[in-house]
């Protein structure tokens, strides 16, 4: 490739495409004399990146490179590593607890979206109505509110609200004549609590994003339709909704991204039980590297994550050419 | 002091330590050969055997061992007494404040990964047998012969019982690795005075389990009182019940399951009846055993010596008397003791033995039973003397007593995959969720191919 590209580089294009592709992505190769205070300008930038760059090669660059290398390995840390080749890939195929994690992110990532994106939309809208301004204050703080208690904390207040023996929502609902069994133990309902769980902790951040981008649709929109004669749900799927969309994309990604690398909920409310029903994919990469100490199985996991969110995000990426728009 | 069943919430796993300090000690073998590893320096070291008996003591010695914050104050003052007796040994000792081994383990054996290697850690039970087959501890046979009358004197005060199972089940190459320590076992802590005030006789050491159903019945109100605490724990919950009704997760040599056979899949319909009945809390809350018990909603819990800590802090030792657990086929309770042993990586095996001989000496358990109060001392002497049963509950001899029927809990290398799976596959037959007989067909055919 470098050889190639190299040769093309060096040589003048021998095509109009080739002109045409590079002219679009290369800026033109002129040598510009910087006046001095375009140097410094550009020194002082360069001096401001450096840091979150530093930061992003210490933090995120150099453990990406080291896992993709890593899981190629047979390594407890200890003694020398052993290279294994895709050994670390295949096992994965074979791995009943892998796949059990794989398959409940998956669930646990679309419930997620979905109940994010609904239910946060339809907060936002209701919060979005008119309504004294002291109000709207109270109601965003109080659904954003949870998102900055701890998960640790989180888990505790909500084991003690499920407890079986004298939680509060099984007592009330039992005299409601709802017999609630005992969630966190129960191979059918400890994944649904715990997307509940996650639902009510961090709807706040969907809700105050969708919040602001409502608010960020100009009034004379809705005012013009209302003229044409738009009815509530017309002006919701015409301009509303368009409108939102970036906004709309971008509450998905990072929803998708966040839920996939679910972790907390599990870890500490039911340890990834009853049997491997909330086990996570990222909560088994934390125990195939801290509690087997295999290192390289464990990178080989982290790798197929990183894959399967990019390739999602791309298609997300890809998809949303289709609804997004940009004004 | 914490000790070997020191733990109350998960027992999930402890052995997992091993495991992983297992495969960490071959790490250092390999390391150490390359002289990468430096580690605490002063007397000689393991491979070349002990000194001649005499020698001066010192160095310095560094020991890892599982204590709480409040625990570690009365670790800390032992550590004075050895101090006092071996003024040229300057001792490191590392508490890891852990809520139970599992989580002990995972700091110790990422203490090691990293070179951090330490001359003694503290080992229960269900990992000795995995320590020593991974060739991470050094064999004390030599020392025991050199210092023969003093290992003597230790076996002559400790119940014949603990000496056999230490040599039985702790290694299985033929060498000693551990002296065998303190220990707990199980019996029935009872709130003397609910039985009282509910007019229930109290419970005898011949009780059945007929008896044991009745009373706790009668003191149970649905969802207010609770007569007794069916944890799914392994050591705490579940192997008592097992043990009191003639059957075991494991056979005697720990190399088949018998978790499926028909007085197993009994004792667990018994148990899940107890939930069933409401005279037990449900898995899966936040029960805590000891505030209950103070509160006067809970009769009765299982427990060896680390309840009193609690019942200490709650200033609730009066109200409370031990009794041994009810018996269905025969008296039962699981065992578990400490070993400390000595990491053949120990560059100061001379200390190290000195710390060990002096964890058996008759001073320093006389002082853990007083101050620490978690464990019982292995010296007979001491475990039936004031030291150990003032400030204690009525009854508490009967923790030592229980050695003479007791069985050692179940513990192959492969104990703590097993481990977890017994006690989810508990959790879901106490909470109903599943048929207790298929359950344990189940169970049985996991931990079986987890042996083989």
């Amino acid at each position: 490739m470098s050889e190639h590209s190299n040769t093309e580089a060096g040589s003048p294009p021998t095509s109009s495409r080739a002109g045409s592709w590079r002219k679009r992505l290369l800026p033109p190769k002129r040598r510009e004399k910087l006046s001095p205070l375009k140097r410094r300008e550009a020194i002082s930038a360069y001096a401001f990146l450096s840091v979150p760059l530093l930061l992003f090669l210490v933090f995120l660059g150099g453990p990406l490179v080291a896992t993709l290398g890593i899981s190629l390995l047979e390594w407890d840390l200890l003694t020398p590593p052993e290279f294994n080749g895709f050994d670390n890939y295949g096992q994965m195929l074979s791995d009943l607890t892998a796949r059990a994690a794989i398959r409940n992110t998956f669930v646990f990532t679309f419930w997620s979206v979905v109940l994010h994106l609904g239910f946060g939309l339809l907060l936002a809208l209701a919060v979005n109505r008119a309504m004294p301004a002291t109000l709207r204050y109270v109601l965003r703080t109080v659904y954003f509110f949870p998102l900055i208690i701890s998960w640790a904390a989180v888990a505790l207040i909500w084991r003690y609200i499920l407890d079986p023996n004298f939680g509060f929502l099984p007592y009330y609902l039992e005299k409601l004549g709802l017999a609630l069994p005992n969630v966190l133990v129960s191979p059918d309902w400890a994944m649904p609590a715990l997307i509940f769980v996650d639902f009510w902790r961090t709807i706040g951040f969907t809700f105050i994003i969708l919040l602001a981008g409502l608010q960020g649709i100009p009034s004379h929109l809705y005012e013009a339709a209302k003229i044409d004669g738009a009815g509530a749900l017309q002006r919701f799927w015409y301009i509303t909704i368009p409108m939102l969309s970036p906004t709309l994309f971008f509450a998905t990604v990072v929803t998708f991204i966040g839920a996939f690398q679910i972790f907390e909920p599990m870890f500490i409310i039911t340890q990834g039980g009853p049997g491997d029903a909330t086990r996570s994919i990222v909560m088994n990469i934390y125990e195939t590297a801290f509690r087997s100490f295999e290192m390289g199985y464990a990178s080989a996991q982290a790798v197929v994550v990183f894959l399967v969110i990019m390739v999602i995000t791309l298609i997300q990426i890809g998809l949303s050419r289709y609804w997004v728009h940009y004004e | 002091m914490e000790g070997a069943r020191g733990f109350r919430a998960k027992t999930i796993s402890r052995r997992e330590f091993l495991r992983r300090a297992g495969t960490a000690g071959f790490g250092i073998g390999a390391a150490g050969a390359l002289g990468s590893l430096s580690i605490s320096c002063g007397g000689q070291q393991g491979s070349e055997g002990p000194a001649p008996k005499g020698t001066k003591v010192s160095g310095e010695l560094t020991l890892v061992y599982l204590g709480t914050a409040e625990q570690q104050e009365a670790w800390k003052a032992l550590f004075e007494l050895f101090r006092e007796d071996y003024p040229d040994v300057q001792l490191n000792a590392h508490g890891i404040p852990a809520d139970n081994w599992s989580a002990f383990f995972d700091t110790v054996s990422t203490q090691i990964a990293g070179g951090k290697v330490p001359d003694v850690v503290q080992v229960a039970t269900e990992g000795q047998r995995l320590f020593a087959s991974r060739g991470l501890a050094l064999p004390i046979d030599e020392y025991i012969e050199r210092d023969k009358d003093y290992i003597e004197e230790y076996y002559n005060d400790i119940h014949p019982n603990l000496v056999e199972w230490n040599k039985k089940y702790s290694s299985l190459d033929g060498n000693t690795y551990y002296l065998p320590g303190e220990f707990n076992t199980m019996c029935v802590w009872y709130n003397m005075q609910l039985f009282q005030e509910v007019g229930v006789d109290e419970p005898t050491d011949d009780w059945t389990w007929d008896d044991f159903l009745s009373a706790a019945q009668e003191i149970t109100r649905p969802g207010e009182v609770y007569g007794m605490h069916v944890p799914p724990e392994y050591f705490t919950g579940i192997m008592p019940w097992l043990l009191t009704n003639g059957a075991s997760t494991l056979n005697d040599e720990w190399t088949e399951s018998t978790v499926d056979t028909p007085q197993s899949v009994e004792t667990f319909e018994f148990m899940r009846s107890l939930v069933e009945k409401k005279v037990s809390p449900s898995p899966g809350g936040t029960f805590d055993p000891f505030s209950a018990t103070a509160q006067g909603k809970l009769a009765m819990f299982g427990g060896g010596r680390w309840p009193v800590i609690n019942m200490r802090d709650l200033d609730f030792v009066e109200e409370m008397k031990i009794v041994a657990w009810p018996q269905s086929e025969g008296k039962g309770s699981p065992v578990g003791w400490n070993g400390y042993p000595i990491m053949k990586e120990s560059q100061n095996t001379e200390a190290a033995w000195a710390f060990v001989k002096f964890i058996a000496s008759k001073r320093s358990s006389e002082y853990f039973a007083r101050q620490g109060g978690t464990i019982v001392p292995p010296r007979r002497s001491v475990a039936i003397s004031d030291a150990f049963l003032s400030t204690a509950p009525e009854g508490s001899e009967k923790l030592y007593e229980a050695l003479d029927y007791a069985t050692p809990i179940p513990s192959p290398n492969e104990g703590s995959v097993i481990e977890r799976e017994i006690i989810d596959t508990t959790t879901q037959i106490l909470a109903g969720n599943v048929d207790t007989k298929a359950a344990l067909g189940r169970l049985d055919r996991t931990i079986q191919s987890e042996l083989e």
